[in-house]
């Protein structure tokens, strides 16, 4: 099926994008379009106007900056997947990124595109949240940061204004003793998961959990925190015991839904699961990530 | 709204410049306009793979992106293969493998499949067979089971690293050094065709003294 015509405009600056998403009516802004594209072809989504915000070769970048590890709105599924940064000190980012569809996709696929899709399928946004990250948004008002825990509302909705565009996702660098990972379950290669857990931990000098951060992917209506869980790791020493306690947390507070692929009991076991496995990981890598976040 | 642009595609090194609308995908602009009917079109939904091309040099599913997000861009598909010189003129040693390892049987997948297989070897010369499993994952095949691709690709990987090896030839330091064609294999070693035996061990310490590969 082809998709409905619609005006193609292609900004060259992130003004210029921000001046067409507001002066156009109910534009839709297409990054990598590897949800998109299949979405217009369908004619799931039928927007008169379409911003392609590719031409901005500003906003392609991954880098650490000033205690981030930012990442621009063009940077591909593959640019986290090959970056050496990521796969030295972000666990979970680099977990992550091989697991999402398939080569492909990862090429074109952006990372933020992702997270503003809001499919609570996504795994960049258990990500964002077990790392206490932030989006930085910029619209007709200026730029703002919108916190991880703030951006995700509904399926495929978050809390951007219509006239925004998110121009970054960043993650704080690592401290001393941190370490993260992330785990999925899928079915076979290249499928959404059924259930995905991020996690990251930092233990203070007496080997205690310090910070707790954990994210789920699939099991509830949008990406979702653990606070529960999250709590009750903190002032803890790494265990088996305690991890189990944590996933039979996680668990609880998950809120899937039977479908095809199993039903919520079977995914709140993966995921109380999943815990427990990403949590192990984190912690490893908790061991050997020394580092400093002024460098 | 049914404004039309001018977009420029260099396709398999050939630069066609044509009109489309906004909603024309990559992939329709390829078979439809440009007629290279070699680019198939298989799930409609991105998930099969069939339609894969290579866009400035990396896979990309051509029914996921429309054409004129490919403006200015070079692309190459399943009809550029026995051009490049590998190919010598003929079958490239990704196609020779698919035919030599019976690496399809309705071979509706297999463009895709060699664009796939064309991408790794870029990259990734010599690859293993996970390495295999990883490139073509974004490829659907509901015939062959995969095994015979894998074989395929290891085929061309052979073919590309050593001619006439894959063939169970075997290739003489006398061969090597008395065909003017020959090339090291290393990419960027040396600007391309050597006779002399010093030059080659000097470029890479992967080859021995009487130029056999010291990786095997």
């Amino acid at each position: 099926m082809k998709a409905a015509q619609f005006e193609h405009h292609e900004p060259t600056t992130v003004d210029e994008a921000v001046s067409l998403l507001e002066s156009l009516d109910e534009p839709t802004i297409l990054a990598g379009g590897q949800s998109l594209v299949p979405m217009l072809r369908f004619r799931l989504a039928r927007p008169d106007t379409v911003v392609d915000i590719n031409g901005i070769d500003s906003l392609d970048y991954l880098h650490e900056d000033n205690g981030y590890l930012k990442m621009g709105a063009l940077a591909r599924h593959a640019d986290v997947e090959d970056s050496e940064v990521v796969a030295d000190h972000y666990g979970s980012l680099a977990d992550a990124a091989p697991l999402i569809a398939d080569p492909q996709i990862r090429n074109r696929g952006t990372v933020v595109g992702s997270m503003a899709q809001a499919d609570p399928k996504g795994d960049w946004g258990s990500v964002l949240l077990a790392h206490d990250g932030e989006v930085v948004a910029r619209g007709p008002a200026g730029e703002r940061t919108i916190p991880a825990d703030q951006l995700f509302l509904l399926p495929y909705d978050t809390s951007l204004g219509e006239d925004e565009l998110i121009t970054e996702a960043r993650v704080p660098a690592p401290v001393d003793g941190e370490g993260s990972a992330y785990h999925k379950l899928k079915r076979k290669t290249g499928d959404y998961a059924m259930a995905g857990v991020a996690a990251r931990v930092v233990l203070d000098d007496d080997r205690r959990i310090e910070e707790a951060g954990i994210g789920m992917t699939a099991v509830d209506i949008t990406n979702a925190r653990a606070p529960e869980a999250e709590d009750h790791l903190v002032g803890e020493r790494p265990s088996a015991d305690l991890f189990e306690e944590a996933g039979e947390l996680a668990a609880e507070a998950s809120n899937p839904e039977s479908d095809e692929h199993g039903d919520a009991a079977y995914k709140e076991r993966m995921v109380d699961v999943l815990t427990q496995r990403a949590l192990g990981d984190a912690v490893e890598r908790a061991g050997v990530v020394k580092r400093r976040v002024t460098q | 709204m049914t404004e039309t642009r001018e977009i420029t595609l260099t396709v398999n090194g050939t630069e066609h410049t044509i009109e489309v609308e906004p909603r024309r995908l990559l992939v329709h602009a390829i078979r439809e306009d440009l007629d290279l009917t070699g680019t198939h079109i298989g799930c409609d939904t991105g998930n099969c793979g069939a339609c894969t091309v290579l866009k400035d040099g990396e896979p990309v599913k051509s029914c996921l992106s429309f054409a004129v997000q490919a403006d200015g861009s070079e692309i190459m598909t399943v009809e550029g293969m026995e051009d490049l010189p590998e190919a010598s003129g003929e079958l490239h040693p990704l196609q020779e493998g698919f035919r030599e390892e019976h690496g399809l049987q309705c071979g509706y997948c297999t463009p895709g499949m060699i664009m796939s297989g064309k991408a790794l070897l870029d990259e990734s010369p010599d690859p293993d067979e996970d390495e295999i499993r990883e490139a073509i994952s974004g490829n659907l095949c509901r015939c062959t089971g995969y095994q015979n691709i894998v074989k395929s690709i290891e085929y061309a990987a052979e073919e590309l690293k050593e001619p006439a090896a894959a063939d169970g030839g075997t290739v003489t330091a006398e061969q090597r050094f008395a065909d003017d064609d020959f090339d090291c294999g290393v990419e960027d070693c040396c600007g391309g065709p050597s006779t002399s035996a010093t030059h080659i061990e000097g470029a890479d310490p992967q080859f021995d003294d009487a130029g056999g590969d010291t990786d095997e």
